[in-house]
């Protein structure tokens, strides 16, 4: 008896190995553990052994059953496995072929350099300010220390909407309405759109923004506007730029000065982006003019101040390689699309 | 202001070459703007002289020359016209360069050796202009005279050597608009001694009269007329300017005329007071008035063309009619003439704005207007005036007439400022001794004065722009060295720099466009009615009403500030479509701005709104696209209670397909198709959808409070429901009526299907929705949920008139 069931067993194994499919599996799983398999008959023919033998039988019978079913589950595994090899194998795709999204948009690069420049700021401390593009002469102007018999409020330069409201030519009058509303320490930088009666060309536009800074607080001096301005030239245009400050005359800052900056196309050795000169000219800035602090109603002899101010379109082309201004305002999307 | 170095070389010595003396004097403040050099580049070009021609045996149109070049004769073959023997010539020998770079080579002419090149004037870089005798298109011939000069450089020769530096002075420095100003800056850069040659103009003893030979002046607006200086020179003999002058005139661009007019000239030029010279006999009643010109009145400039004046222009008359527009130009009634015998010299001072302003209006503008918009000195008035009849003087050309007249009412201020080194010092963040500042000021021609122990600068008569402290602390640094400045950080009290409400919900917007693929836009704030004509708006409609009129338009495109970004949009999408370009999706943050309330006529500022403006078009492209991308923008702004109203009566859109938002009543924006006739006015050939959403409003409106909601811990009931209803009725109003009636148990509202067939019959529509109820404190019963369904149900029909779909 025993010996059959152990030759049940080999026979059982044997056929599992070499079966092929999950339905042989079933097969041989009904020929020997069926209702009316064999290993079951054995186990229902037990009644003809003699008591003393039906223990150690009916626990081999076990042994074994499960034995079978241990090889069926490893085997059914195998066809698993095998299975999902093979389906995977035919899963295969081209992961060269084309995503599925929404392309992304491009932001213009005006708002990209007004966007560096305000990050560097919001991380010096300063506050953005804004105020009206249709402003009264009076904070564009008289307030800045540039009085009624002053050039540059000629007509020519400026647009006009009546007597006393134009179109800002400058960011400044943000400056003097904070000057106005807020007592030092003042932080600030303006950044906006500013109006001059400039024909379009590939430099000009009647149209253009403008990013002001004005720092006023106690024993600010000229040597912090020039760390400042150092600082967001190394920010803005890369660690190894250089920059120089030369006399120039402003009606609103006394000592004035404009700023070159080395370069940053050939880091100063001359290229045709600098006209061969190593620096570019970056901005314009100087010390508050006393007269303008006064105007705004804060006290020269307590306060100093410092002020700069630069043309965004101009830093933008410089640093993408744009060589027309028109094309900032013509938005081309195959323009756009570059940034 | 042009300057020639050899005039510049009469103030100070200069020992760099032009090229370091220009970045020199930047960095000292007076910027160059080019540098021109003659002579400079011309190389082995010396006088010869032909002594021989002959024909050449194989061209017609070619001679061979021999000429004397002094130590030898070299044969030349030339193809000149205008050469004989025994002419003198400029020769350019082998290895000579000319101005354009040309370097003159040995060579063969159809066979024929030429060792060189005779030169005509342009070869040499000069013009017809600085040689009126020579002709352009032949070998310039330079004369006799010459002859004892063969072999020597042309250069020298000619004296042709000069540099000229063009300098951009700042309105500040109207000093600098002078040879003396600027000598003066140089002399100070390059640390040498300023020669001061015209010291003593001032000091010259002549007596002050009321009448010179007859002549009286009188100034009747003060106000405009700070000083009027008269002199007078008889037996002049009018002629030509002797050569050093119409050079030193040229130089600084300025045409010789005759030599009384030139030393006006040559005296602005060299100390910045401009002058007029008058033929004392064209004064009617040799009497001058300083006045206002009458409405009406009229003059005749020196250039020829009629001038209409009014009572804002201040004119130079005689007793019966204006000789000369003040500070601006002469008038031709009074014009110095070749029979002048005796001249009368201005020199004066007028108000600088209103120069400017007369300048402007007559829009003439000259190198005396220019002068004296700035504001000039009166104390210099004097000197000029005196340096004129220097000048006649020393040209034999006249007599003086020692006598002034010298109208001088409102007198040159005079600042005194307290030299507190401490304080300029910490203004510059420098540490610059109190002795080198004082150096550099008396340099400047600034008088020092020691007063109770303080320190007081008072500047020179030429320098008005020194007022306070500050403009000291500039002289010190300029001669300091702007270059010295330290670099340090503010170290003031802190502050923090944060982006406001505004600012934050502007940047989240831009990160939603561009995630939805749109493109940023720049566009300019200008537009005119004939745009907003394309927009199909009736004549009343607010966006013309409000529309802001610039007083000074570029051109007629820019003669309103635009009271919607919606055509500055279509224009963009239109230049985008005829480029052919497909799908275009674009976005743009900026301003409208509108008179409201007629507030520019009241000198108050108008409304300005910042608006994002959206505009698409292409196949992937429609209303539903649209509405999403501005759902997308009012969530991420936080803007979750609105109202969706559908408008009909936007001439910009569709009627069909527009949508207003609101808040209560505040419709902060309008999106939807385009006009079929808009769009055809903008000439585009697709449908176009656009949106107009105030970020002023959505920052008003927005909510930024974010609480956390706890997640439901009970099930949730969900039911679906399918009814049917007229087409018209929007799916808004049914979501409404569920809302409304779910008894604050409505979790989700699913909108899952829309149809129609001709089983429903004509007109109507199924709208299938599935609804998910839920409330968070205990689980919900069927029976309650059947109650909300029913009471829903119930209410569509009797406002809808909806039927449950079977």
């Amino acid at each position: 008896m025993k010996e059959k069931i152990l030759n049940l067993k080999e026979q059982a194994i044997k056929e599992i190995r070499q079966s092929n499919s999950e339905k042989d599996l079933n097969d041989i799983r009904v020929k020997y553990l069926g209702k009316k398999g064999e290993l079951t008959l054995i186990l229902k023919g037990m009644g003809t052994l003699l008591p003393e033998e039906r223990p150690a039988v009916g626990s081999l019978v076990n042994e074994v059953r499960e034995k079978i079913e241990t090889e069926l589950k490893l085997k059914t595994n195998d066809f698993k496995e095998q299975e999902l090899q093979n389906k995977l194998k035919n899963e295969n795709i081209d992961i060269t072929l084309p995503s599925k999204r929404t392309k992304l948009g491009s932001i213009h690069p005006i708002t990209q350099i007004i966007e560096d420049v305000k990050e560097i700021f919001l991380g010096m401390g300063y506050e953005i300010a804004d105020g009206p593009e249709i402003e009264l002469a009076k904070y564009n102007f008289d307030k800045l220390n540039t009085p009624e018999d002053h050039p540059a409020r000629d007509i020519q330069d400026t647009f006009y909407i009546t007597e006393d409201i134009l179109l800002r030519s400058q960011t400044s009058p943000i400056q003097a309405r904070v000057m106005e509303t807020k007592q030092p320490p003042i932080k600030i930088i303006c950044p906006g759109a500013v109006y001059r009666s400039d024909s379009v060309d590939a430099t000009h536009s009647p149209v253009f923004h403008q990013v002001e800074g004005l720092v006023v607080d106690k024993n600010i001096s000229m040597a912090d506007l020039k760390g400042t301005l150092e600082m967001f030239a190394k920010k803005c245009l890369g660690e190894k730029t250089k920059i120089r400050f030369r006399p120039h005359h402003f009606p609103f800052t006394e000592p004035s000065a404009e700023a070159d900056v080395s370069c940053f196309v050939c880091g100063g050795k001359g290229c045709r982006v600098c006209k061969g000169e190593g620096w570019i000219e970056l901005l314009g800035c100087g010390m508050v003019h006393p007269k303008v602090l006064i105007n705004c109603g804060i006290d020269p002899n307590e306060y100093t101040g410092f002020a700069f101010g630069f043309g965004v379109e101009r830093i933008a082309m410089a640093k993408f390689g744009i060589d027309d201004l028109r094309l900032l305002y013509e938005n081309d999307i195959r323009f756009l699309k570059q940034f | 202001m042009k300057a020639s170095i050899e005039w510049l070389e009469e103030y100070s010595d200069i020992d760099v070459n032009s090229a370091e003396l220009g970045d020199i004097l930047t960095m000292t403040g007076s910027k160059v703007e080019t540098i021109n050099e003659t002579g400079e580049n011309i190389k082995n070009v010396v006088v010869g002289k032909i002594c021989f021609i002959e024909k050449h045996p194989d061209a017609d149109k070619l001679v061979i020359t021999q000429v004397d070049v002094g130590n030898e004769k070299i044969q030349i073959v030339t193809g000149a016209r205008n050469i004989n023997v025994g002419d003198v010539v400029p020769v350019a020998k082998e290895g000579a360069i000319l101005p354009d770079g040309k370097i003159i080579k040995k060579g063969k002419l159809r066979g024929v050796d030429s060792c060189g090149m005779m030169c005509s004037i342009g070869e040499l870089g000069l013009t017809k202009a600085d040689f009126p005798e020579q002709i352009e298109d032949g070998i310039m011939i330079l004369g006799e005279k010459y002859e004892k000069d063969l072999g020597k450089n042309i250069v020298d020769v000619l004296d042709i050597r000069e540099s000229i530096i063009d300098f951009e002075i700042t309105p500040n420095r109207q000093d600098c608009f002078s040879i003396e100003g600027i000598g003066r800056e140089v002399a100070v850069s390059l640390n040498k001694e300023f020669k001061n040659p015209r010291k003593n103009l001032n000091n010259i003893n002549i007596k002050k009269v009321e009448q010179i030979e007859g002549l009286s002046a009188k100034i009747k607006d003060p106000d405009l007329c700070y000083r009027y200086i008269a002199r007078v020179v008889k037996n002049v003999k009018i002629g030509e300017s002797p050569d050093w002058m119409k050079k030193r005139l040229k130089a600084c661009g300025i045409r010789s005329i005759n030599n009384i007019v030139d030393i006006t000239n040559y005296v602005m030029l060299e100390l910045g007071q401009p002058m007029h010279a008058f033929d004392i006999n064209s004064i009617k009643s040799k009497e001058i008035i300083v006045r206002r010109a009458k409405l009406g009145e009229e003059i005749t400039t020196l250039d020829g063309i009629k001038r209409k004046l009014d009572e804002d222009m201040l004119v130079i008359a005689d007793s019966q009619k204006p000789i000369a527009i003040a500070g601006v130009m002469g008038g031709e009634n009074s014009e110095i003439e070749d029979n002048t015998k005796t001249v009368v010299f201005e020199s004066a001072v007028f108000y600088g704005g209103s120069i400017r302003k007369t300048s402007r209006k007559l829009a003439l503008r000259t190198e005396a207007s220019t002068r004296y918009e700035k504001g000039l000195s009166q104390e210099n008035a004097l000197r000029a005036v005196n340096r004129a009849v220097e000048l006649v003087k020393l040209l034999q050309i006249g007599e003086e007439v020692e006598e002034i007249i010298d109208e001088y009412p409102t007198k040159q201020e005079t600042a005194k400022i307290e030299l507190n080194s401490e304080k300029i010092n910490k203004l510059l963040g420098l540490n610059v001794p109190k002795q080198e500042m004082m150096s550099i000021l008396k340099k400047l021609e600034m008088t020092i004065v020691e007063e109770n122990g303080k320190t007081y600068i008072i500047p020179p008569f030429f320098r008005q722009d020194i007022e306070q402290l500050a403009d000291l602390a500039e002289e010190i640094l300029r001669f300091y060295g702007y270059d010295k400045l330290e670099s340090t950080l503010v170290k003031a009290n802190t502050t923090i720099g944060l982006k406001n409400k505004e600012q934050k919900i502007e940047d989240k917007i831009r990160s939603v466009m561009i995630n939805n693929g749109l493109s940023e836009i720049y566009t300019f704030s200008f537009t005119n009615y004939n745009e907003l004509k394309k927009l199909c708006l009736n004549d009343d409609n607010e966006l013309i009403l409000q529309a802001i009129k610039v007083q000074n338009p570029l051109n007629e495109d820019y003669t309103i500030m635009r009271t919607t970004t919606v055509p500055s949009m279509l224009q963009i999408l239109s230049n985008n479509f005829n480029k052919k370009n497909e799908e275009v999706r674009l976005f743009d943050i900026s301003r409208k701005y509108k008179n409201v309330n007629n507030k520019i006529e009241k000198e108050e500022l108008p409304e300005e709104d910042i608006v994002l403006t959206i505009g698409m078009y292409g196949d992937n492209i429609d209303f539903f696209r649209l509405k999403g991308i501005v759902e997308n923008v009012l969530e991420i702004s936080e803007l979750n209670k609105y109202d969706i109203i559908k408008e009909k009566n936007n001439s910009i859109y569709h009627p069909g397909i527009c949508a207003n938002l609101k808040v209560g009543n505040d419709i902060f924006a309008t999106f939807g198709e385009v006009h079929p006739k808009v769009i055809m006015n903008y000439g585009i050939n697709q449908k176009v959808y656009i949106a107009e959403i105030n970020i002023n409003k959505i920052t008003k409106y927005a909510k930024v409070n974010k609480k956390y909601q706890p997640i439901p811990k009970f099930p949730a009931l969900e039911r679906d429901i399918a009814i049917v209803v007229d087409e018209n009725v929007e799916v808004g109003t049914i979501e409404k009526i569920i809302e409304k009636k779910s008894n604050k148990m409505l979790e989700e509202l699913k909108l899952f299907d829309v149809y129609r067939s001709d089983k429903l019959g004509n007109n109507k529509k199924s709208v299938a929705y599935n609804l998910k109820f839920r409330i968070k404190d205990r689980t919900l019963k069927d029976e309650e949920v059947n109650t909300v369904m029913k009471n829903i149900l119930e209410q569509l029909e009797k406002e809808l008139n909806a039927e449950l779909r079977k």
